[in-house]
């Protein structure tokens, strides 16, 4: 179907390549959802913007942030466990230094960011040179940096610092014109904060290292196969640990945005977070078994993760569970849809 | 010509367990040739290439890059010499696009990041003239093997490499698909490349080689000019002086009045095996020829109940049998020894005793466990019945010689006293001595009224050992033929004309 002529190719024939067939179904999915919310609870506020930005970015941005490194371990066909506690672990760094030893919290965020870059990178190269199945690998860190949460302390530390309070308080209002002609906070009041900023800062940054660096393209060669990749002379190793030690930045991060959330440490905190974050980056389109998966689709991914408690809040009537339930069912489309697609594919190549 | 030698492989020496894979082979390429690495399977041929780009470490000798010494240790240090390789197996990341697959690790970069604009039009001139016409922006997994196998070479054509190595390159490729590859190989020998060519197919070494090397068994033969050798010639140097223990092998005799052991109807399974149709006698070895990739052992797996057949009947000794899952054909006293041992067949770690008694202990159910006493007796039998070479049946399978290990399979299925023995590439990868063996082994079977289904790539074996030959081709069965009277060359027209029949079948609708 494509003659000679065709190289230039229109923008329309572009998009339509079948790689990005996952990302539009996510986004459709959100779209579904939304306008099914906005027709529904138009009245309550769901169409306005403040519920869009504030409950399902702002809410959220912590998983969103550790969804940005969780998509780059999966597109390698690994699996992180252990960014629910190097989350938590860093509100427990950051508590702990400021509240009991008065340091800044900048210092302490950047010894947080030193143990988790490294333990990441050290589980890297234990799942590539020692062999060990990144599950159980990463299962291993989990345990440690949870006992390591708790051995600091086993209640949860207050945070009162000004710089913490100022980066929790900052917000951005967003502006319109109103009825009168002036430039004025739009209502109901909408904002940004610290956190939805640091979110899709993360997105671009981890959009720009997929799309745009050798590294990026290698984290893709090597969730496609392994084994080609290492013949056709890629740096696995290398790529295989940095992965790990930037999905430990990433949770770090995360962990910072869950700190100016809570306003403490607890060594308890954000258990079961790594399931909430994985499963944002596969109904993000991210594929499991490697090779697939964009920082785009990720971000709707989160999105479309919160639009559905949100919609449970808007109704009134629903037991807050049963949005574990609809992310339940959620997944299981995508994983549905995602064999679909490879079996699909595959029939098409044999004929 | 010495000062054109551009590689010089001197005394290299490989061992595996339990076997030497090379022993004291020389090579030398110069530039601007094509040079073939001719062996049977097992000779040697693609250790050598492993060892060349960095896979396999030598045990001895040296490496001479333009009379440099040379060590590769991976496959990116070979890549990094000017050592670029197109394995057979194609190894490309599926998931990314095709231009991708040809540029990742040295990508174009632009303003700090890569230039997909550049990638993609380099990739489609490259494209061009390798005369394919495919949307390089989509995913590799798109397109057919053959399109793979070409963008692989396009990939190691792009690396600039000072020599190129092809490992079976045209084993995909259709006749217009090898000769665009050719004229690429003439003009890439014509800009001073030194090039490697493997391959099984002996016209195609006369039609693109200037020179040749032979190996057997790890062992080298010699080095020829193209024309120093004819096709005979080079046949007999690579099978070399044993074909004198294969010459004395009687096919066994089947009774005009042989029951039916095995009748199968229309089987098939979508997408792997077309409606197929076959009989077995007692006692009679059934030979199923044809390329690999042909459904031949798709359709033994149907026979073993290992693939689920979607249609048809399976019958045995008359009677209906339902075949859905190995265990079942086991309990019918179907035997069957997979085509890769090292991943389906043997267990490495366990002892000989242990690997010969698992198919039996499966057989009983673990509720009637094997006494230690019987099993001891099982595995001394075999290994003297066999003459596995072994002190003792406590040694680990994976310690043996690939000969020796394929015989310790053999016994393991020969042990449940089977009525059909289904062996798929009993023979390959290993040395010619033990595959006369194992082959004489089989006919023995047949002799004690065992019906066996013999599967190969070597068509000489094939027609050797069968009483029938079935012919496959594209997922079908399109001929069988008596083993008695029929050529190898018969057997090649058919697997060839089989094409040409379909595709004249195909216009006529």
């Amino acid at each position: 179907m494509n003659k000679t002529s065709s190289k230039k190719q229109s923008l329309l024939s572009r998009l339509m390549n079948p790689k990005y067939i996952m990302v539009y179904a996510t986004v459709a999915i959100f779209l579904i959802i939304y306008l099914f919310g906005a027709i529904n609870y138009g009245d309550k506020g769901f169409l306005s913007l403040r519920t869009l930005i504030i409950s399902m970015f702002t809410e959220n941005a912590y998983y969103g942030i550790s969804a940005v490194g969780m998509t780059m371990v999966l597109i390698t066909g690994g699996i992180d466990l252990s960014v629910g506690a190097v989350s938590a672990l860093t509100g427990m760094i950051i508590a702990y230094g400021v509240a009991i030893m008065n340091l800044p919290p900048m210092l302490c965020l950047l010894f947080a960011l030193v143990i988790g870059v490294g333990l990441g990178l050290l589980m890297g190269a234990g799942i590539h040179y020692l062999n060990v199945p990144p599950f159980i690998m990463t299962l291993t860190g989990m345990f440690l940096t949870r006992g390591i949460c708790s051995l600091m302390s086993r209640e949860s530390i207050e945070i009162n610092n000004e710089l913490i309070d100022a980066l929790a308080g900052f917000k951005i209002y967003i502006k319109w014109w109103n009825e009168d002609g002036e430039w004025a906070k739009i209502k109901p009041i909408c904002y940004i904060n610290f956190n939805f900023i640091l979110f899709i800062v993360m997105i671009i940054i981890g959009t720009i290292l997929l799309q745009r660096t050798r590294f990026g393209r290698n984290v893709y060669a090597i969730g496609g196969n392994e084994q080609s990749a290492k013949l056709m002379g890629l740096p696995v190793a290398r790529t295989k640990i940095l992965v790990y030690g930037f999905n430990g930045f990433c949770s770090v991060l995360a962990g910072f945005a869950y700190v100016l959330y809570v306003k403490s440490g607890w060594n308890l905190a954000l258990q079961g977070g790594e399931l909430e974050v994985i499963t944002c980056a596969v109904i993000g389109g991210t594929l499991m078994t490697g090779g697939v998966g964009y920082m785009v689709g990720t971000l709707f991914g989160v999105l479309l993760k919160s639009a559905i408690p949100a919609l449970i809040t808007f109704n009134g009537n629903l037991l807050s569970w049963w949005g574990k339930i609809a992310t339940g069912a959620l997944l299981l489309l995508f994983i549905f849809i995602q064999r679909v697609v490879v079996v699909y594919s595959n029939r098409k190549k044999q004929e | 010509m010495p000062e054109n030698i551009i590689l010089e492989m001197k005394e290299i020496e490989i061992k595996f367990p339990g076997v030497k894979a090379l022993d004291k082979v020389d090579f030398t390429l110069r530039k601007g040739e094509v040079h073939s690495l001719l062996g049977e399977n097992g000779a040697g041929k693609s250790t050598l290439i492993k060892c060349l780009t960095g896979v396999n470490r030598k045990d001895g000798g040296k490496i001479l890059l333009n009379g440099q010494e040379i060590n590769p240790t991976s496959p990116q240090q070979a890549v990094d010499l000017g050592i670029s390789t197109v394995f057979q197996e194609i190894n490309l990341c599926p998931n990314l696009t095709v231009a991708e697959n040809i540029f990742i690790g040295r990508q174009p970069m632009k303003r700090g990041g890569i230039d997909w604009k550049t990638i993609n039009k380099r990739a489609n001139e490259l494209m061009e003239r390798f005369h394919l016409d495919i949307d390089v922006t989509r995913p590799l997994s798109f397109y057919s093997t053959a399109v793979q196998q070409m963008v692989s070479i396009a990939r190691a054509v792009d690396i600039q490499a000072k020599i190129l190595i092809l490992d079976e390159p045209t084993s995909s490729l259709d006749d217009n698909e090898v000769r665009l590859l050719f004229e690429v190989m003439r003009q890439l020998k014509a800009e001073g490349m030194g090039i490697i060519f493997i391959t099984h197919f002996l016209d195609q070494v006369y039609e693109i080689s200037d020179r040749m090397t032979i190996l057997r068994n790890g062992h080298l033969i010699g080095s020829y000019e193209i024309g120093q050798l004819n096709k005979v010639q080079l046949v007999t140097e690579m099978i070399g002086k044993d074909i004198d223990v294969i010459f004395n092998l009687k096919r066994a005799d089947v009774k005009e009045d042989a029951a039916y052991m095995l009748e199968a109807e229309h089987i098939g399974v979508p997408g792997k095996v077309k409606d197929i149709s076959v009989t077995l006698k007692e006692g009679e070895l059934l030979g199923f020829a044809g390329l690999l990739g042909s459904g031949r052992t798709e359709t033994a797996e149907m026979l073993f109940g290992a693939e689920k057949t979607a249609q048809g009947k399976i019958r045995k000794k008359g009677s209906d049998i339902s075949l859905k899952t190995p265990h079942e054909a086991i309990m019918n006293r179907i035997a069957f020894c997979p085509e890769d041992r090292k991943t389906d067949g043997i267990i490495g770690d366990l002892s000989i005793r242990e690997n010969i008694m698992l198919a039996v202990q499966a057989r009983r159910g673990f509720m009637h466990p094997m006494s230690r006493a019987e099993q001891d007796k099982l595995a001394d039998y075999y290994i003297k019945a066999l003459g596995i070479a072994t002190p003792d049946a406590e040694k680990k399978i994976g310690e043996l010689s690939g000969g020796n290990q394929q015989k310790v399979i053999l016994a393991r299925w020969m042990a449940t006293e089977p009525d059909v023995l289904i062996l798929d590439e009993p023979t390959r990868g290993i040395d010619v001595g033990a595959k006369a063996e194992i082959q004489r082994l089989m006919l023995e079977r047949c002799r004690d009224g065992v019906s066996v289904i013999f599967i190969s790539s070597e068509l000489d074996e094939i027609i050797r050992c069968s009483n029938r030959i079935v012919v496959m081709r594209d997922r079908q069965k399109v001929a069988e033929v008596d083993g008695a009277t029929c050529t190898q060359q018969d057997i090649l027209n058919i697997i060839a004309e089989g094409s040409a029949a379909e595709n004249g079948k195909e216009a006529s609708v």
